[in-house]
């Protein structure tokens, strides 16, 4: 077997820098995913209608399509003619992939702020409203701060399924890992090496992430 | 201090308060009773809006909350509520759970907050427990806690739902006390309870409220020593 080993050295600069955008692309999709992902949670909860049928229809849109279609749609269907309106050449690919990643993981991200603020009893925004706190001063100390603890664990599952499903943006030729792996395999003809080396830099990932989680987990449950 | 008039409230169709007619003085302590379900809660939930009702009207200190225009929690402010559960902030200590609104919506510096909170800790019995966290009080002293909370907005009426429900027996003493202690201060009180003891000794007027109706309304010792409706009477008769 052709295992090619010494091509993921000859091309670890490639791998280097893909292992980077991967990081990348993660950390601003849950940045994003989690600014956007609060606003629709409280959108979806909230009294007005039209913020309400906005965040529910923009939930079900971008948890009821693949990740990869949405991908192409807004690099190559969205974002170009946006680009050209402000006077730009086009999108690139790792600025679609900022958009795709950040709002897809918004949508995941709303269904767990919801869950978390629901899940919080009703006596508490009573007693606060009783004490003459505004929704808004009740939301923000006395709801949030006890379901953002439970939301913990549940945010750290959709950022680990975010840093996996990263690897879609290959379909756009983003650099990340999984494109390293792809070209080095091209180029070689050598693939165990180099996808293994792609699996490996995921895993290291995804492992040091849920360890932070549970780090975090602990940390708050007092 | 409270004129409730024609105050009917509904869930779809199921009328919960008919035409309820109610009218408590500064000072005055009210207890209501009634069988479950009857619309006790819901009446005193009315009071401070924590409900809202679809019509008649609801005067605390003059103003009318059914005017939607009204700022509501600024009424809030003048009314205290005490929930059958506690409902006290398990993230926040002692401390924090009752500087937290005069901070924020009465906009006290912390310090003055702090001095306002040690002061109705002392008078519920719990000052050394002013660090401690909600889980680590039994449920009269939560509830103690929870009274202190509702003082600290320095209201000038206080509203009780069942506030020794939930408790084991051995506490409901603790809790009684404080509120008879308040009762003889003057505090405006009205107070939905099971405990017939508290309403012979304390309240000045008992409200039986029975189907969302208000069957009678009189003084302890009418009340319990006279009812007058049938239905008052087998009430009684199951739990005295
Ligand atoms: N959120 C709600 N939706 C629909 N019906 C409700 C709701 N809350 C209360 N009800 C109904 O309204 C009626 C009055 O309820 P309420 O809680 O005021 O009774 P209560 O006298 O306080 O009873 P209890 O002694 O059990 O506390 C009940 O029939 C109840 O089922
Ligand atoms: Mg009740």
């Amino acid at each position: 077997m052709n295992w090619g080993w010494q091509y993921v050295w000859d091309y670890r600069l490639w791998f280097i820098r893909g292992f980077g955008y991967t990081i990348l692309f993660t950390s601003v999709g849950v940045f994003f995913g989690t600014i956007i992902g609060l606003f629709l949670g409280l959108g979806q909860i909230s009294q007005n209608k039209l913020a309400r049928g906005f965040s529910k229809a923009y939930v079900d849109l971008f948890r009821g399509t693949p990740l990869m279609v949405q991908i192409l749609i807004i690099h190559f269907g969205l974002l170009p003619p946006l680009f050209h309106l402000f006077g730009y050449q086009s999108t690139t690919p790792l600025i679609s992939g900022f958009v795709a990643l950040s709002l897809n993981s918004g949508a995941y991200v709303a269904e767990i702020f919801r869950a978390g603020i629901l899940s919080i009893d009703k006596g508490q925004m009573e007693a606060a409203r009783s004490l003459g706190l505004t929704r808004a001063q009740a939301m923000r100390f006395i709801i949030l701060p006890q379901a953002f603890k439970r939301m913990i664990p549940p945010l750290g599952n959709e950022f680990i399924a975010l840093l996996k499903d990263s690897s879609l943006l290959i379909v756009i030729a983003a650099q990340e890992l999984t494109y390293a792996g792809q070209m080095t395999s091209k180029n070689t003809f050598a693939y165990l090496g180099p996808y293994f080396t792609v699996a490996a830099g995921y895993l290291m990932l995804t492992l040091i992430f849920s360890r932070g989680v549970s780090y975090l987990e602990r940390k708050f449950s007092k | 201090m409270i004129q409730v008039t024609g105050l009917t409230k509904r869930y779809d169709d199921h009328e919960v308060l008919k035409d309820v007619h109610l009218s408590i003085a500064e000072k005055e302590v009210v207890c209501i009773i009634g069988p479950s379900g009857s619309g006790k809660s819901t009446l005193l939930r009315c009071l401070n809006r924590l409900e809202e009702f679809q019509s008649g009207h609801i005067m605390i200190q003059g103003e009318d909350i059914a005017d939607p225009t009204i700022d509501i929690n600024q009424v809030r402010t003048h009314v205290g509520m005490v929930f059958q559960h506690f409902n006290l902030f398990p993230h926040k200590t002692v401390l924090e759970n009752i500087t937290l609104a005069p901070i924020q919506v009465l906009k006290m510096s912390k310090e003055e907050a702090v001095a306002i909170a040690e002061k109705y800790l002392g008078k519920v019995g719990l000052l050394e427990k002013a660090n401690a966290y909600p889980e680590d009080l039994s449920g009269g002293q939560k509830q103690r806690v929870a009274i202190a909370r509702a003082l600290a907005m320095q209201p000038k009426i206080m509203l009780f739902d069942e506030p020794t429900s939930a408790l084991d027996p051995e506490m409901v003493k603790e809790v009684l006390d404080v509120m008879k202690e308040l009762a003889t201060e003057g505090m405006t009180m009205v107070v939905v309870t099971h405990e017939m003891g508290f309403a012979r000794e304390v309240a000045d007027r008992v409200v039986f409220i029975d189907q969302g109706v208000i069957l009678e309304e009189e003084t302890p010792a009418e009340f319990f020593l006279k009812p007058k409706h049938e239905r008052l009477k087998s009430f009684l008769s199951k739990v005295l």
